[in-house]
């Protein structure tokens, strides 16, 4: 009795909540919907929902459908995603448990390099990889996220690598396991849950990395989501409807991979038995 | 830079006390040590590095971006100092963005993740939705929409209209302008929020069973296990909070672009406008290097704090 | 065993990183060659004679309609001259001004690039683009035009089209209310007076004009009243008159009390061309400023309501009428006569003219004009039309002089303080003047 009343409850409470926090997407779609005409109206939903929004914005560009443009991104992410889990863990692991000379000092860099607004390095990067020739690559895009996948995703794992009691790494030394078996067998699969989050935090904020993807991509071949996106605005003319509509899509994957990756972050260590 | 020494200090005395290891084991934990670090050390050598060592040289020139760089020493600074009025005034409304926004949000984030910890059916679907307008966060349509929350017609404005009381521009008020943006921030709790729900789910569910078994209520057991073991995670998210909300730029950037009459020029915008907009980079690459200094000594402090709040299981069970 | 299994595991990852930084060097490479921007030419077809073949890159911005023109125009090029390729990079008005500085700290500028009057002076004052003024124009642009564009007295843009700063006004709303629709040619008096009019016709929340807070109105009083602009002689010389400053900006203050211009909460949250926020779309205004690049914008908002005028005159004259939109060629570029031969090709060929049509505006050549008039739309004839009743009594156009683009923004946020009552117009001259003193002086030293 007790318990379906709780669970009820709780229930209910979320679900208000969550509308609350999803009034703006309704809001979002409605827009996306309209007529340019109609978007001043206080209207949620329009008199005449505009579909071709969709079609025609997925469509906006004589070369390329928005399929090409998601194709790209997604190749990108794919290398951002694989090269920060790869090495984000190798890094934490050894700031978080080894003992090294200068490893205080190193570990103050890093954390340095965070913050120093980008906005003041981003001119001599890209001077940097001009000369590299890699302009209208992905690679500096890309090729950051494989030197540890930056600092904000090292910190997170030292930390959640020290909340791992040391006696298993003591446990497995006595079984003679190395420092890497202990990383390999110990820390990797206890982090798991936070090495999701940060595929997760990866995938959604390269998305969002506008700045960085106007500077270094320049054809229209390469375009990601984002630049596709920013087509639609120009000084005089602005395409609100696809605009609206396409940025909705666009956050389609970040929202899926959200819904379905999470049950691995949540599962957290609970299931997986940490002590005995 | 001697914060983080102190971090890494405790494990460091404790291995020493706990055994009086060889030398030569020493000196493979020093291998393997810079072994782990290397792709961070490498790219931080070949592709960081040197753009940060421009960004300092930088500081102490005048460069336009179009035109190559004048070395005019500490000029910058010195004008930043003395004369720059708006560098006062974009200080102060960042300081007030960091102290209210960065508590309210780690509390906010830690309430939401406490509630959807639990495990019930159709939690992924709670999760996702609630973690929605944080994925839209630097979306062209946030902009929008914030209008139409708090524009003088706005939604904000009619719901108080059914109490009777008459709402002001909310964003176009140099009073409450900023105070949007708070709100904005605090409602794009998202990722703080997942962090602490990784965090909470590493808590092993024995310890609260044997809790239970102890007869210890509810708030007892947040009180001696959820925020001791949630406390690394807790210190990140602060220390994060503080350096991300100190270089906050997007919200005001797309909403407000710094007004009314500079109410919401928050530092990074400032500091982008004279890099890009003013065509002073050097000017630019100073403010920032003071940002840095600014940030670093609060998080210096964060860390030394840290030592009488936060508690790590890997150094047997009490910071000190 | 086991030990050397999982270090060698974490060699391989190591192993790829590197891998990855070695790759990319080596892709990385053909960007520079031309080989790319073959694949990307929309419809070129022939594999040219090489006879030192070029490849001219190439930047604009633009909505899409533009890009695909331009794409069809350069495609045109090429088959006229096989030697020359082309490598094209276009994006949208804010993503363009955000990176060219960029490109410009790396020296990579394309060889050939779009311009705009308002960014133009500080590009060419510190020497990133290539003097132009050889280039023949004669029977393609006006002498008068070109001598009008002249910086220094050299020309670094090519103009591509007919601009002029004109006031939109809601046609169907001011003929509901029985309000005069406002005439060509009006004096500053008759415009305030008109305002004044209007507004006692008008219901409470609308307005027959915006407030003014920004250099460029204030430019226009000033200089239709005979005086010199705000900044002359390459940003030298600094005249900001404070008698017709506090003239200009006491009535506005009457105005704000009188409610004839919105309060300063309202109008900061204008946005122009935007469908909620937009001053006059959003039905808050009768009028706007709007300029023939601009005003097909605002007709979409509002199809069928909008009339123009030109902007109000003094005994000088009033607006301007003349180009703001150019080809300009990178002073780093090293095809520089390929690319001058291009721009004015750009300008002069009827096929090209043709596939461009009027994605750029009304084209600068007459000759090309004429053939595409009849294809006009109702948007392009209200640019039209703001061009044609301006041009009469047009002054030049005066941008931000090179180093003001702070002050300018500066300036912006004076008057805003004082449209909020934080600060009295004669504080906001004291500061505004200042700074642009001390601005020449520096440009002069």
């Amino acid at each position: 009795m007790m318990t379906i009343r709780y669970k009820i409850s709780n229930h209910l409470f979320l679900s208000v909540f969550s509308l609350l926090m999803l009034y703006p997407v309704i809001w979002w779609i409605g827009a996306s919907l309209k007529k340019t005409e109609e978007l001043r109206l206080p209207t949620i939903w329009p008199s005449i929902p505009m579909w071709e929004n969709y079609s025609n914005g997925w469509n906006f560009s004589a070369d390329y459908s928005f399929a090409h443009f998601f194709g790209n991104t997604l190749l990108m992410e794919l290398g951002n995603v694989t090269g920060g889990v790869l090495t984000a863990a190798i890094v934490a692991y050894g700031f978080g448990r080894l003992q090294f000379k200068l490893r205080g000092f190193w570990f103050s860099i890093l954390l340095l390099t965070m913050m120093l607004p980008g906005q003041v390095t981003v001119v001599p990067q890209y001077i940097l990889f001009n000369k590299l020739g890699w302009v209208d690559s992905y690679i500096p895009l890309v090729l950051p996220h494989f030197f540890g996948g930056g600092a904000f995703f090292i910190f997170l794992l030292v930390q959640f690598i020290r909340g791992i009691p040391r006696d298993l790494d003591e446990a497995a030394k006595i079984d003679g396991s190395s420092v890497y078996g202990i990383f390999f067998r110990i820390i990797l699969p206890l982090i798991k849950p936070a090495l999701v989050t940060v595929a997760i935090f990866t995938f959604i904020w390269s998305w969002d990395d506008f700045f960085a993807q106007v500077l270094y991509i320049s054809s229209i071949d390469k375009f990601t989501v984002g630049l596709a996106l920013r087509m639609f605005i120009d000084q005089f003319d602005i395409q609100w409807g696809q605009l609206l509509a396409m940025s909705f899509v666009s956050i389609m994957p970040s929202v899926i991979i959200f819904l379905f990756a999470q049950k691995y972050f949540v599962e957290g260590i609970a299931t997986t038995g940490l002590k005995g | 830079m001697g914060t983080a020494e102190t971090l890494t200090q405790a494990p460091h005395t404790k291995a020493a006390r706990t055994s009086l290891r060889k030398r030569k084991n020493k000196e493979e934990t020093n291998l393997a040590g810079y072994i782990f670090i290397a792709p961070w050390l490498i790219g931080f050598l070949l592709l960081t590095l040197w753009p940060i060592a421009q960004s300092f040289y930088l500081s102490f020139t005048e460069y336009s971006l179009l035109e190559a760089p004048v070395w005019t020493g500490t000029d910058n600074y010195a004008n930043i100092f003395r004369n720059d009025d708006t560098f006062t005034k974009s200080l102060s409304v960042t300081f007030i963005f960091v102290l209210i926004s960065v508590p309210l949000k780690l509390f906010f984030s830690l309430l939401v993740a406490m509630a959807l910890s639990k495990n019930i059916r159709g939690m992924n679907v709670y999760r996702t939705a609630i973690y929605f307008p944080s994925l839209i966060g630097g979306s062209i349509a946030v902009a929008a929409l914030w209008r139409n929350m708090f524009g003088l017609e706005g939604y904000v404005n009619q719901v108080l209209s059914w109490f009777g009381i008459q709402g002001v521009g909310w964003i176009t008020n140099p009073d409450t302008a900023l105070g949007t943006l708070i709100l904005l921030n605090t409602w794009q709790f998202g990722s703080t929020m997942v962090i602490f729900l990784a965090g909470l789910k590493q808590i092993p569910q024995e310890l609260y069973e044997s809790a239970s078994v102890d007869g210890a209520g509810r708030f007892r057991k947040f009180v001696s296990i959820t925020l001791p073991m949630l406390s690394p995670v807790m210190f990140f998210n602060l220390v994060l909070g503080v350096i991300g909300s100190f270089q906050t730029f997007t919200s005001a950037f797309i909403i407000t672009k710094g007004g009314p009459i500079n109410s919401t020029y928050v530092y990074a915008l400032f500091l982008y406008e004279k890099a890009f907009k003013h065509y002073q980079m050097g000017y630019a690459s100073a403010l920032a290097w003071i940002l840095l200094v600014i940030v670093a000594v609060l998080t210096a402090l964060n860390f030394l704090a840290s030592r009488y709040w936060v508690f790590y299981e890997s150094d047997g069970g009490r910071a000190k | 065993m086991r030990k050397r299994g999982s270090a060698s595991l974490l060699l391989l990852s190591l192993a790829l990183t590197l891998g990855m930084t070695a790759c990319s060097s080596g892709g990385g490479n053909s960007n520079t060659s031309g080989n790319n921007a073959a694949g990307n030419e929309a419809g070129a077809n022939n594999e040219p004679a090489k006879t030192e073949a070029t490849t001219l890159s190439i930047m604009w911005w633009g909505p899409d309609a533009r890009h695909e023109a331009t794409k069809n125009a350069l495609s045109i090029y090429t088959k006229q001259n096989a030697n020359v390729t082309f490598k094209p990079e276009f994006m949208a008005w804010d993503a363009y001004w955000q990176k060219l500085p960029t490109l410009a700290a790396s020296k990579s500028i394309t060889d050939v690039l779009q311009m705009d009057a308002a960014f133009i002076t500080e590009y060419v004052s510190r020497g990133q683009l290539e003097d132009l003024s050889d280039i023949d124009l004669s029977g393609i642009v006006d002498p008068k035009v070109i001598e009008n564009l002249k910086i220094d007295g050299k020309l670094y843009g090519i103009p591509l089209s007919q601009n002029a700063q004109g006031i939109a006004y809601n046609k169907e709303e001011l003929e509901k209310y029985g309000i005069a629709l406002p005439k060509q040619n009006w004096t500053y008096d008759e415009f305030f007076q008109w305002a004044r009019d209007a507004h006692a016709k008008l219901p409470e929340g609308k307005y027959p004009i915006g407030d003014s807070i920004g250099w460029d109105s204030f430019n226009f009083y000033q200089t239709s009243m005979g005086k010199d602009p705000v900044m002359a002689e390459e940003g030298k010389k600094f005249t900001l008159d404070k008698d017709l400053f506090m003239t200009y900006y006491k009535t506005y203050e009457e105005f704000r009390k009188a409610k004839i211009v919105p309060p300063a909460e309202q109008a900061a949250a204008f946005l122009e061309n935007d469908p909620q926020a937009d001053p006059m779309a959003s039905g808050v205004l009768l009028t706007r400023g709007a300029t023939t690049g601009s005003v097909s914008a605002l007709e979409q908002l509002m199809p069928g309501k909008v009339g123009v005028v030109n902007m109000p005159i003094g005994p000088s004259g009033g607006g301007w009428a003349q180009s703001t939109i150019f080809l300009s060629v990178s002073a780093n570029s090293k095809h520089k006569d390929e690319a001058k031969k291009f721009v004015q090709w750009f300008i002069s060929d009827k096929e090209a003219g043709k596939a461009l049509g009027l994605t750029r505006g009304i084209p600068i050549n007459p000759e090309i004009y004429k053939e595409l008039e009849p294809t006009l739309e109702p948007k392009d004839k209200l640019g039209k039309e703001i061009y044609d009743l301006s041009v009469e009594k047009a002054l030049p156009f005066y941008s931000a002089a090179a180093g003001f683009t702070e002050w300018v923004d500066t300036y912006k946020k004076e008057m805003e303080a004082v449209t909020y009552g934080q600060q009295s117009i004669e504080d906001a001259y004291e500061k505004i003047n200042k700074m642009g003193m001390d601005l020449a002086a520096k440009a002069g030293s």
